[in-house]
C-alpha cells in the first residue's frame, strides 16, 4: 500500500474515534504545552538576567575578604570566613584602609569605593522595619553605583545625616510613602532622605560614616567589600592580575593562602547562568513527566486500537494487506495523534508564556517577559510526533504479527 | 485439466492447551481451474480449515498445499499477503466489511493494498458496485445497508482485483432465503461471466447444488468427492 494510502487510513481512525483520540491528544497536549511554557519562561530569565547584568559593564570589581574557594554564589566572600587549613592564622581576614590605599595607588583604577552594610530598625510614622542598610564612600558612589536616581539627588561628599532610598521603600514599604526631605528614624537617630532610586528595592544607603554608627558590630576601618571602577574594560583582566599581586603582597598572602576574592559582573553573571540552567533543567524534568504520561496515554491507546480492530487487521491482511502496511497505518495513527497533540499543545503553551508574566506578577526573573524561540517549537513538535511513534510502535508490530486467520475469529 | 490448487496429505492439528485436536487427517484432492466446488460436511468436520488453508490464512501442520504450484507454507509473509490479494477473493458469512469505511471504501480497497492506480481502482470499484446493483449506494456505510445488501458488497469487494480464485464461506448463511438465492444468483452469474475458479463452503446441501463438483468432508476426512453434471459454465442451476 502506498504511503499516502497509509495515511489516509490513519487519518480515518483518528476521526473514527473521536473521544478517544482527543483525550489522548490533550495528554500530548499538555505535556507538549508545559515545555514550552517552561522554555519560554527560561529564554525569557535569560534575557532579563542579560538585561540587568548587561548594564553592569565589565568596568565594575568587587573586592571582598575569604579566599575564593568559599566565595558566594554571587561573587562575594562577604559572608563567608577563611576555613582552608594552610592560612597562616586563624583571624577572620578583614579589607581595611591599607587594601584601599593600594588600591588607589594602581594606575588602571579610576575610583574605590568602600561599602559595609548590615539590617538596621527603620521607624516613619509610627510603623517600623527591618531595612538592609549600605554604607557607602559618598564621594565615589554616585559614580560607580549602577543604581539610577528617580527623585532628589545621589548623596555628595558633604552629607552627614542623610540618606537615600529604594523604590519600594519609599513608595510602599511603610503605611505612607516616604517622600523627599522626609525624616526618618534610624537605630533612634533622625535622618532626612534626600533622594529615592529608581528600583524595586527596599535598600537604605547612607555615608558609611554614618553607617559605621548604626551598625555596632562594624569596626570603624573596616569594610565588608570594596567597589573597584576601573579606567577601561578593556584592561580589566591586566588590571584584576595588578590588583591581585599588590593585595597578596600587602596582606602577606600566597596564591594557596589567597584570603580575598575579587568578583567581575562577568562572574556574576556565569554563576546566574549557571543557576538558571540548573534550575531550567529541573522545570524540564517536570515537563518531561507530563510528556511520559502522554505518551504513556498514547501507548495505551494504540493497543485498545489494536485490541479494538484485531478483526479489520484480519479482513485487510485477507484481503491481500502485508505486515508492513498494518505497521504503518498504526504507526501513522500513533503520529498523527503526537503531530496534532504537538500542534495544539504549541499553540497553548505561546498563549501561556505570554499570560505568565501578568499572572505571576511582575518578578524581577520575569522582567523582560517569556520568549518563544523557534527551536523550542521545532524540539517540541518533534518530541510530540517522535513519542507517538515511540509509544505507538509496540503496539503497531503487535498488531502487523497478528496471524490473519486468529485476526479473523476474533470478536 | 490444470490444478489450480492441490492438497497432498494435508494435516492440521490445532493445539488447545495440553490437547491437540486435529481438524484435517491427511487429505488429498484437486482442485481444477474454473471449477465450482462446494465443500461440504457438519459442523466441526474441518471445512473451515480446509478454506483457512487454501486462502493461505493459515499454513497446514504436516502435508503440502500447492497453489498455482508454489507450496504455501514456503512462501513469506508479504509473498503469502501478495498472493492472497492478487490471486484469492474471500466472502464470508458475516459479510466482513470495514465498518467505518463506505460501500465504495471497502471495495477499492484491495486495489489500495495492490498499489493499483487510482483512475484504474476507481473506475474498476464503481463498476463492481453497479454490477452487485449498488450503484446508488456507493457511499453508504455497511451499518446502512440490509444483510443482503452487505453481502452484496462483499462480492464486489471479492471480486474487483479480479482473483482466479474465489473462496465463498457460508456465504447465504445469514441472510433469508430469498435474499440468499439472490446472492447465489450473482455468485453464478459471475462464476459464467468471469470464468473464475469457485470454492464454497457450505452445509447446506440445496446450496451445493449450485456447484459443479462438491467434496465432502467428515471428521477431518475427505468421504465423498462428487460431480453435479447438470451444472455446467453457461447452464443456469
Amino acid at each position: 500500500m502506498r504511503l499516502i494510502k497509509c495515511l489516509k487510513h490513519a487519518f480515518g481512525m483518528v476521526v473514527h474515534s473521536k473521544i478517544r483520540s482527543w483525550l489522548t491528544i490533550l495528554g500530548i497536549v499538555i505535556g507538549v504545552a508545559s515545555v514550552i511554557a517552561i522554555m519560554s519562561i527560561g529564554a525569557g530569565m535569560q534575557q532579563s538576567m542579560t538585561d540587568q547584568l548587561g548594564g553592569l559593564g565589565g568596568d565594575i570589581l568587587t573586592l571582598t575578604a575569604g579566599s575564593s574557594s568559599s566565595t558566594s554564589m554571587f561573587g562575594g566572600g562577604r559572608f563567608s570566613s577563611r576555613t582552608s587549613s594552610d592560612v597562616a592564622t586563624d583571624e577572620e581576614p578583614l579589607l581595611e584602609r591599607t587594601d584601599v590605599q593600594v588600591l588607589r595607588a594602581i594606575p588602571n583604577i579610576e575610583a574605590v569605593d568602600t561599602q559595609i552594610s548590615g539590617n538596621v530598625d527603620v521607624n516613619y510614622l509610627g510603623k517600623s522595619g527591618s531595612i538592609r542598610l549600605t554604607g557607602v564612600d559618598q564621594k565615589v558612589w554616585a559614580r560607580i553605583t549602577l543604581s539610577k536616581i528617580k527623585e532628589g539627588r545621589m548623596l555628595d561628599s558633604a552629607d552627614q545625616n542623610v540618606v537615600v532610598i529604594g523604590g519600594r521603600l519609599a513608595e510602599s514599604y511603610f503605611d505612607k510613602p516616604i517622600g523627599i526631605n522626609q525624616m526618618i528614624t534610624i537605630e533612634e537617630n533622625v535622618f532626612r532622605v534626600v533622594g529615592v532610586l529608581d528600583d524595586s528595592s527596599t535598600n537604605l544607603y547612607m555615608p558609611i560614616q554614618m553607617a559605621y554608627q548604626m551598625l555596632d558590630d562594624k569596626e570603624n576601618g573596616v569594610y565588608d567589600s570594596i567597589i573597584i571602577k576601573i579606567k577601561d574594560e578593556e584592561i580589566l583582566n591586566e588590571t584584576l592580575v595588578k590588583i591581585e599581586a599588590k593585595l597578596m603582597l600587602v596582606r602577606h598572602v600566597t596564591e594557596k593562602t589567597k584570603d580575598f576574592s575579587i568578583s567581575s559582573s562577568a562572574d556574576l553573571q556565569q554563576t546566574r547562568s549557571e543557576m538558571l540552567a540548573s534550575m531550567n533543567a529541573f522545570l524540564l524534568a517536570i515537563a518531561a513527566v507530563s510528556l511520559i504520561v502522554g505518551a504513556v496515554g498514547v501507548a495505551n491507546t494504540m493497543f485498545t486500537s489494536v485490541l479494538e480492530k484485531t478483526k479489520q487487521i484480519g479482513i485487510m491482511k485477507a484481503i491481500g494487506a502485508r505486515n508492513k502496511d498494518i505497521m504503518l497505518i498504526f504507526l501513522f495513527n500513533a503520529a498523527l495523534i503526537g503531530l496534532v497533540g504537538g500542534i495544539i499543545g504549541i499553540i497553548f503553551g505561546v498563549i501561556l508564556s505570554g499570560v505568565l508574566p501578568a499572572l505571576m506578577g511582575e518578578t524581577m526573573i520575569l522582567r523582560s517577559g517569556t520568549f518563544v524561540s523557534i527551536d523550542s517549537i521545532i524540539i517540541a513538535l518533534s518530541v510530540s510526533v517522535g513519542i507517538g511513534i515511540l509509544a505507538g510502535f509496540v503496539p503497531a508490530y503487535q498488531g502487523s504479527k497478528l496471524k490473519p486467520v486468529d485476526a479473523l475469529r476474533y470478536e | 485439466m490444470e490444478a489450480i490448487i492441490s492438497f497432498k496429505d494435508v494435516s492440521k492439528t490445532y493445539q488447545m492447551g495440553e490437547v491437540e485436536v486435529p481438524a484435517l487427517r491427511g487429505i488429498n484432492v484437486e482442485i481444477i481451474k474454473g471449477d465450482f466446488v462446494a465443500i461440504i460436511g457438519a459442523s466441526g468436520s474441518g471445512k473451515s480449515t480446509m478454506m483457512n488453508l487454501i486462502g493461505c490464512l493459515d499454513i497446514p501442520t504436516k502435508g503440502k498445499i500447492l497453489l498455482k504450484s508454489q507450496d504455501i507454507a514456503k512462501l513469506s509473509e508479504s509473498n503469502l499477503a501478495t498472493l492472497r490479494g492478487k490471486t484469492i477473493g474471500f466472502v464470508f458469512q458475516q459479510y466482513n466489511l470495514i465498518q467505518t469505511m463506505t460501500a465504495f471504501e471497502n471495495v477499492i480497497l484491495p486495489l489500495e493494498l495492490q498499489e493499483v492506480n487510482d483512475i484504474f481502482a476507481k473506475e474498476r470499484a464503481k463498476k463492481m458496485l453497479e454490477l452487485v446493483g449498488l450503484g446508488d449506494k456507493m457511499n453508504y456505510l455497511p451499518t446502512q445497508l440490509s444483510g443482503g445488501q452487505q453481502q452484496r458488497v462483499s462480492i464486489a469487494r471479492c471480486f474487483v482485483a479480479n482473483p482466479e480464485i474465489i473462496l465463498a464461506d457460508e456465504i447465504t448463511g445469514a441472510l433469508d432465503s430469498v435474499t440468499g438465492k439472490e446472492i447465489m444468483g450473482i455468485l453464478k452469474k459471475l462464476w459464467v461471466e468471469e470464468g473464475k475458479t469457485i470454492i464454497m463452503v457450505t452445509h447446506d446441501l440445496n446450496l451445493a447444488k449450485y456447484a459443479h463438483r462438491s467434496i465432502e468432508l467428515k471428521d477431518g476426512n475427505i468421504i465423498r468427492v462428487g460431480n453435479n453434471k447438470k451444472i455446467r459454465r453457461g447452464v443456469a442451476a
